[in-house]
């Protein structure tokens, strides 16, 4: 496995060791497949023996159906065609993909393309599998499935699989070694639970937020991290619930201190109310939305979570204005405006550098030119832009693009921000950032309403969340109530402590809370 | 749904309805166009798209009575003069002569309902593919095209009015400049898109060896013996139009149709061609209404008679 930040050198390292990909520059050094310079290789070798999936589920798409899109490999190597059965039918069988055979690529899902793009690659039966962030722009059901996929062809078919991922949780249990990347170096190189160790000890601080949570809550609770036997170290939740159980086996101490509920705000100015909306996209549709209502308040956070297709960027473009409901009312309350961020952010760009995009935005938003300049000045040392003022939007990074169309919206001085999954695909430091951006464009008095799987993200930050479910607001709350209430759609953190301190949702909660006296046994 | 004539392989239906096309335009004869209609919406009606065809009939009705209304005042050949109509001659050979275009208008409509519905995308790319594979491919990657820049414009275009650009609003000079833009966003992001595409093309082996193609059609038993069958009527039929049979002749002058034998085995012929698919979806359709009723031997013992709750001891 491969981690490191975003622009580290993660996607530049894959693409050399995939030879057709590789990028132009100048380059040192050597590669070798079994021993043979990777360059030496005949080409239908090179492009059947190591296969790559990358992390833009649409893009790697070339064919209309799903049976065309599988075949196109295969064909390209020019196999037989009763080879080409028969490897179909078992791939198929293997990932569930034959009611799916026949069905047009765009009616699936994000999960479903992304296993279709694996399953083409397999069809080479591949020895080097490499992974490009296949999981960054699916939801974490979906990516769960994908992952246990790559699992089962990593144990059963010997398959090499070589994967840089944001999402640890699930995939740094699985890993044989883990490789971290800095700026083009390698900062470590090791078992899981060597790498956790490494974290904890000075060196590789940084690194601990690429830790899943069992393994960073017990180098935070366990004072003698330093020497601990690696083995000990917990990784998933299982192990870390475990080592809990150990922990607490002497003491009494289920009676962890209760959270103080300091979210509670007092009542508030509410900007914006949907009462009772219905929405569907067409006369014979579905009903998306059905007779929701929701309520966001002034400076609130609110995080509205719900599976795919539960209609959350619906919900959002019809409290933006931009498609009108069939039945219920918006209610925006008088003078204030809204801002959206949609999930894609090129959407927004029209323009051939980001100052432009800016300036043009300014002039919309009736700013005079120094009123302009002057707003896009703050923006820029907020965001952290200055530097890729001149380059074209399409070239910045996803976090960038992201932070750009996010400022193009501020220009516009919303009093509410509503975003679309803006954590997808950012790397836990970036995540960081958006957070502490956010926290302070709240603290000018923006109130925010993002929909999220990021449960992690939610329940860190959040004032408020809400679960949408079948076209309505089923559960609602402040982040402590909402997920300690449930079972499975909570934080890892929670999962593990929920039956010493069920309120407690985050490494922060836990060390707050947790009784003195377990520190020192 | 998929069944009988439809679920057949690509080159039956080929062989089918470029036969079907080739004797509407060549065998002028009113009773071969009424047979070839009668076929083409008996298959139409077993494969259930009476509905659809419905829908249609009114733009068809119009077209082909306007062409059988116009000929006569347009055309004056002819011999028999049937009425002067603003000091022109209406002939009965223009008449007879529209009436004819008229039925072979139906009948090409018609045809191309049918063959829309019997011939998908997936199976005349499979049919092109052999004709010229790489061509083939691009217009296979193009196709894919065409709804997806549909539901990016979209997006764009909703996404884009929060910036106030909206080709639907403004002076007929912002909303040009304004869909411009519009256009010009998604062409730039498809086409960085299309650059990942290549390169997922690339690593997935494009252009290392000759591509063979995977067919998802195969050709059974009853697919042979139905196109077997389609040539040889096809056939007959073609020579014994180009003996020069089964033609109307209306202009110059108009002659009385005889029917001879030739005729007649002509006729026979061409109606075993015309109704062979037909006939295929009817036996499906019995198959399906019978198969309910039918017993299949098994081997499990199965009483017969009305069962009844108590035993009667015997």
């Amino acid at each position: 496995m491969l981690c490191g930040p975003s622009g580290s050198g993660k996607t530049t390292l894959l693409r050399h060791l995939k030879r057709e990909l590789t990028p132009v520059g100048s380059s040192s050094g050597t590669l070798t497949y079994k021993g043979q310079p990777l360059s030496g290789l005949p080409a239908a070798v090179a492009a059947g023996e190591i296969g790559m999936v990358f992390q833009n589920p649409d893009a790697q798409i070339v064919m209309d159906t799903v049976w065309h899109e599988l075949a196109f490999s295969m064909e390209n190597l020019g196999l037989p065609p009763a080879v080409m059965r028969t490897r179909l039918a078992e791939i198929c069988g293997l990932f569930g993909l034959e009611p799916l055979l026949y069905r047009p690529v765009h009616e699936l899902s994000g999960g479903q393309k992304q296993l279709m793009n694996l399953a083409s690659v397999l069809l080479l039966q591949p020895k080097v599998l490499l992974l490009d962030e296949p999981t960054s722009q699916l939801d974490p059901v979906a990516a769960r499935e994908f992952i246990m996929a790559l699992q089962r062809l990593n144990e059963e078919m010997a398959v090499t699989v070589i994967i840089s991922e944001h999402r640890l949780e699930e995939v740094l249990p699985l890993a044989d070694r883990v490789l971290m990347l800095e700026d083009g170096k390698l900062l470590a190189d090791a078992a899981p639970r060597l790498f956790a160790r490494q974290t904890g000890s000075g060196a590789l601080t940084s690194a601990g937020r690429y830790l899943p949570a069992a393994s960073r809550l017990y180098l935070s609770l366990a004072p003698e991290a330093d020497s601990v036997a690696p083995e000990n170290i917990p990784l998933t939740v299982r192990e870390g619930r475990r080592w809990l159980h150990a922990l607490m086996a002497g003491t009494d101490a289920a009676a962890g201190a209760e959270l103080v509920n300091n979210l509670n705000s007092p009542a508030a100015e509410t900007l914006l109310t949907c009462r009772e909306v219905t929405f569907r996209y067409e006369k014979e549709g579905r009903e998306v939305l059905r007779k929701l209502s929701l309520t966001l308040k002034q400076g609130e956070f609110l995080a509205v979570m719900g599976g795919n297709g539960a209609g959350k960027s619906t919900l959002l473009h019809v409290m933006n204005g931009l498609m009108k409901p069939q039945r219920g009312r918006i209610e925006l309350a008088k003078g204030k405006t809204t801002g959206l961020l949609a999930q894609n952010p090129l959407l927004y760009f029209s323009y051939d550098t980001v100052a432009e995009e800016l300036q043009h935005m300014g002039s919309y938003a009736g700013l005079t030119p120094e009123a302009a300049a002057s707003e896009i000045e703050a923006l820029l040392a907020v965001f952290q832009l200055r530097e890729v003022l001149q380059s074209h939007p399409h070239d910045l990074s996803g976090g960038q693009q992201q932070q750009t169309a996010l400022a193009m919206m501020l220009l516009m001085k919303p009093d509410i921000l509503l975003l679309d999954e803006p954590t997808k695909g950012l790397d836990p430091a970036a995540k960081d950032r958006l957070a502490a951006l956010l926290q302070q464009l709240r603290g000018q008095g923006i109130s925010i309403l993002i929909v999220t799987h990021d449960v992690e993200f939610a329940a860190k930050h959040a004032s408020r969340c809400a679960l949408l479910f079948d076209g309505g607001i089923t559960a609602e709350g402040t982040p402590a109530e909402f997920f300690s209430s449930n079972y499975f759609y909570t934080t890892a953190v929670n999962r593990i402590v929920r039956d010493w301190l069920p309120q407690a949702l985050t490494i922060e909660d836990v060390i707050r809370t947790w009784p003195a006296s377990a520190y020192r046994c | 749904m998929s069944s009988g004539f439809r679920s057949m392989h690509p080159v039956v239906a080929l062989l089918y309805y470029a036969g079907l096309l080739l004797f509407t335009l060549l065998v002028f004869h009113p009773l071969f166009l009424a047979t070839e209609i009668a076929g083409l919406l008996a298959l139409l009606l077993l494969q259930g798209q009476g509905r659809q065809l419905l829908r249609s009939l009114p733009f068809m009705l119009l077209m082909a009575a306007s062409v059988a209304l116009l000929n006569p005042l347009f055309s004056h050949r002819g011999a028999h003069i049937l009425f002067y109509w603003l000091d022109q001659p209406i002939t009965l050979e223009a008449v007879l002569y529209g009436l004819m275009m008229m039925t072979m208008l139906l009948t090409i409509f018609i045809w191309f309902i049918s063959y829309n519905y019997t011939v998908t995308t997936d199976k005349f790319m499979y049919l092109f593919a052999a004709a010229a594979p790489r061509t083939a491919l691009l217009t296979l990657m193009a196709i894919r095209f065409v709804p997806l820049f549909q539901r990016r414009l979209r997006q764009i275009t909703l996404i884009q009015r929060l910036r106030g650009i909206d080709a639907g609003t403004g002076s007929l000079k912002k909303r040009m400049t304004d869909g411009m833009t519009l256009l010009k966003v998604l062409l730039t992001w498809s086409l960085e898109e299309a650059l990942q595409t290549g390169d997922s093309m690339t690593a997935r082996g494009y252009g290392s060896t000759k591509r063979s193609t995977y067919t998802i059609y195969k050709a059974d038993l009853q697919d042979k013996l139905v196109m077997l069958l389609l040539t040889v009527s096809g056939v007959v039929t073609l020579l014994f139009w180009v003996q020069g049979y089964g033609k109307l002749e209306i202009y110059p002058r108009m002659r009385p149709a005889d029917f001879g034998w030739q005729e007649a085995v002509m006729y026979g012929s061409f109606c075993l061609f015309v109704l062979i698919p037909a006939g295929l979806e009817g036996k499906e359709k019995w198959l399906w209404r019978s198969s309910k009723h039918s017993n299949y031997p098994s081997d499990t013992l199965k009483k017969t008679g009305t069962r009844s709750m108590s035993y009667r001891s015997s």
